[in-house]
């Protein structure tokens, strides 16, 4: 049964969940990624892998926490290791299937910018940098984005690539040696795809309570659109029930 | 043989200009009584790295203390980002070799193994290693597979003076237990020329010898060993005590300007002696044993 009642972050987190495979091994970081790979392993992925960089795998948090570097989001853990554990023998191995991935800005081929807003050889911002972001993006086997659908985060080519997606489209990725790619990119008015030759942003759905209009009015370039442009399947009523009671309680994640 | 030393003593042994490991990770086991006393000692020009740059990173920054940071990006999770840091990357200040996570923790790997150069996968058509062959040309190259053919980007092993890193458990001789997940820090240790170990406990080394494959930091690879409970405060060290939130926001906040950052150095820095002035003035005992971790949860 799906539910009436559900906020866009919430859609964001199931739709996140879907992209998940039972018995799959997920490359997760904190927000989002970690709702959605947490509702995976509760409802149809139980053999799902969970791992953080840092070196953690399947915890079972009782807490909501700051970030992946806070004991709340170990808690329960089967596995506590290192970078070279998880990033090194499990991703750069080529274990990895799916990685999540966020950003300050995205562009038509998926590359993310996590680093600096403005010139970069000039006068810029700095935010956060890679972490993990960019071993992942170039050796999971498929990586999912989610972020805001703002145009300031939809740039036609991104300030700096952090974390590369097709670079600049066709087999430019494969080119450079990289594995894998993203593979969807979730917001919260609609999700994408690529298209396979020219690895363009593709529209693939638009969630319900949206218009096409308004999905490409807060977009910095026009994707691919089909001629028919499907509704976003939405959430069910155990998963926003299961997000709400169970998984982020305390609303940190989802808002 | 006993390693045991002061905070003052073991610091005094970094010369100005050194390369330092820093264990922290954004708000865990940073080594925040250790930069606070490098501050003191007024020891500059330092090169210092980690996978993921933390709140270690961040003071020693804002004091004037580094020339050249690696690392693979950083923040304050949610209390913030690492604005001295940044302050320093957008002013030109520091030199920073910004790089991800696992490239850092590769170099930290060969040096650990003795190895000419690590080949990677990634940083590949990335800006981060358009920037990196600018800056730091000399640490990323390329190299052919000798056995397909295929053409690898390959980084230079890093081998720090001193790895300093905030342990949970350790003995005199410093051979040293790390609780959780330990990041970058055993592979930091193996690629130093030396250790300081910081520890929340001193135990005798008959109970190093009853649980030995626990032990992270073999103990001939350590210089001193400095027993400082509260070392890591305020971030956390799991098993041992949480975060302090009022007091990572109240360093988010005063970051924010480099008037505010100055305050903030002149109350907890250089206002107090040493570590034990420092605890007093952050709250004192009454404060510090609500942080204590709960032995289940482990914060």
């Amino acid at each position: 049964m799906y539910a009436e009642d559900y906020t866009p972050s919430e859609l964001m987190a199931v739709a996140g969940a879907r992209e998940l495979k039972d018995g799959e091994i997920a490359a997760v970081g904190i927000g989002l990624p970690v709702v959605a790979s947490f509702l995976a392993k509760r409802t149809h992925a139980p053999r799902l892998t969970i791992l953080f960089e840092l070196g953690v795998v399947d915890p079972e948090p009782i807490h909501t926490g700051v970030g992946l570097a806070d004991p709340r989001v170990w808690y329960r853990a089967k596995v506590m290791s290192s970078f070279v554990d998880m990033l090194g023998m499990v991703l750069h191995r080529g274990l990895v299937d799916v990685g999540f991935l966020g950003g300050l800005e995205t562009d038509a081929y998926g590359n993310l910018n996590t680093t600096l807003l403005g010139d970069p050889h000039g006068k810029f911002t700095h935010f956060v940098g890679s972490g993990g972001a960019n071993d992942i993006a170039s050796s999971a086997k498929r990586t999912v984005i989610i972020i805001r659908h703002e145009a300031r985060k939809f740039r036609d080519l991104v300030s700096f690539i952090t974390s590369p997606g097709y670079l600049r489209g066709g087999n430019a990725r494969e080119a450079a040696g990289l594995r894998g790619g993203p593979v969807r990119v979730i917001t919260d008015k609609a999700i994408f795809g690529f298209d396979p030759q020219t690895r363009r942003m593709r529209l693939e759905s638009v969630h319900p309570h949206t218009t096409l209009e308004d999905v490409l009015a807060h977009m910095g370039f026009r994707p691919l659109v089909p001629d028919r442009v499907p509704v976003t399947e939405p959430p069910t009523v155990e998963q926003i029930r299961l997000i709400r009671e169970e998984i982020d309680p305390e609303g940190i994640y989802v808002r | 043989m006993s390693k045991l030393a002061t905070l003052a003593e073991a610091v005094a042994s970094i010369p100005s200009g050194a390369h330092v490991a820093l264990s922290g990770f954004a708000i865990t086991r940073c080594n925040m009584a250790f930069a606070r006393e490098v501050i003191r000692q007024g020891i500059r020009g330092l090169t210092i790295s980690q996978c993921v740059g933390g709140m270690d990173a961040d003071l020693l920054v804002g004091a004037g203390a580094v020339e050249r940071m690696i690392y693979g990006g950083g923040s304050l999770d949610r209390f913030g980002r690492l604005n001295n840091v940044n302050r320093a990357i957008e002013s030109g200040t520091i030199i920073a070799e910004e790089y991800s996570s696992l490239s850092v923790a590769f170099r930290y790997l060969a040096g650990a193994l003795g190895l000419p150069f690590i080949p990677i996968r990634s940083l590949r058509g990335s800006d981060i290693l358009a920037r990196l062959q600018q800056i730091a040309p000399e640490n990323v190259s390329t190299v052919r597979d000798p056995f397909t053919g295929e053409e690898w980007l390959a980084l230079r092993p890093l081998v720090p003076d001193v790895a300093v890193v905030q342990v949970q458990v350790a003995d005199e001789e410093g051979n040293a237990w790390i609780y959780g997940p330990r990041w970058d820090n055993e592979e930091q240790v193996k690629a130093s020329q030396r250790v300081i170990v910081i520890t929340e406990q001193l135990v005798p080394t008959e109970i190093i010898r009853r649980d030995p494959e626990r032990t992270i930091i073999p103990g001939f690879k350590v210089s001193h060993v400095v027993h400082l409970p509260f070392s890591a405060h305020p971030t956390s060290v799991y098993r041992v005590y949480d975060y302090d939130a009022e007091h990572i926001k109240e360093y988010a906040a005063a970051t924010r300007t480099v008037e505010g950052f100055q305050a903030y150095l002149e109350k907890y820095v250089f206002g107090v002696q040493d570590h034990w002035e420092y605890l007093e003035r952050v709250g004192g005992m009454r404060h510090l044993t609500t942080l204590l971790a709960d032995p289940i949860l482990g914060y």
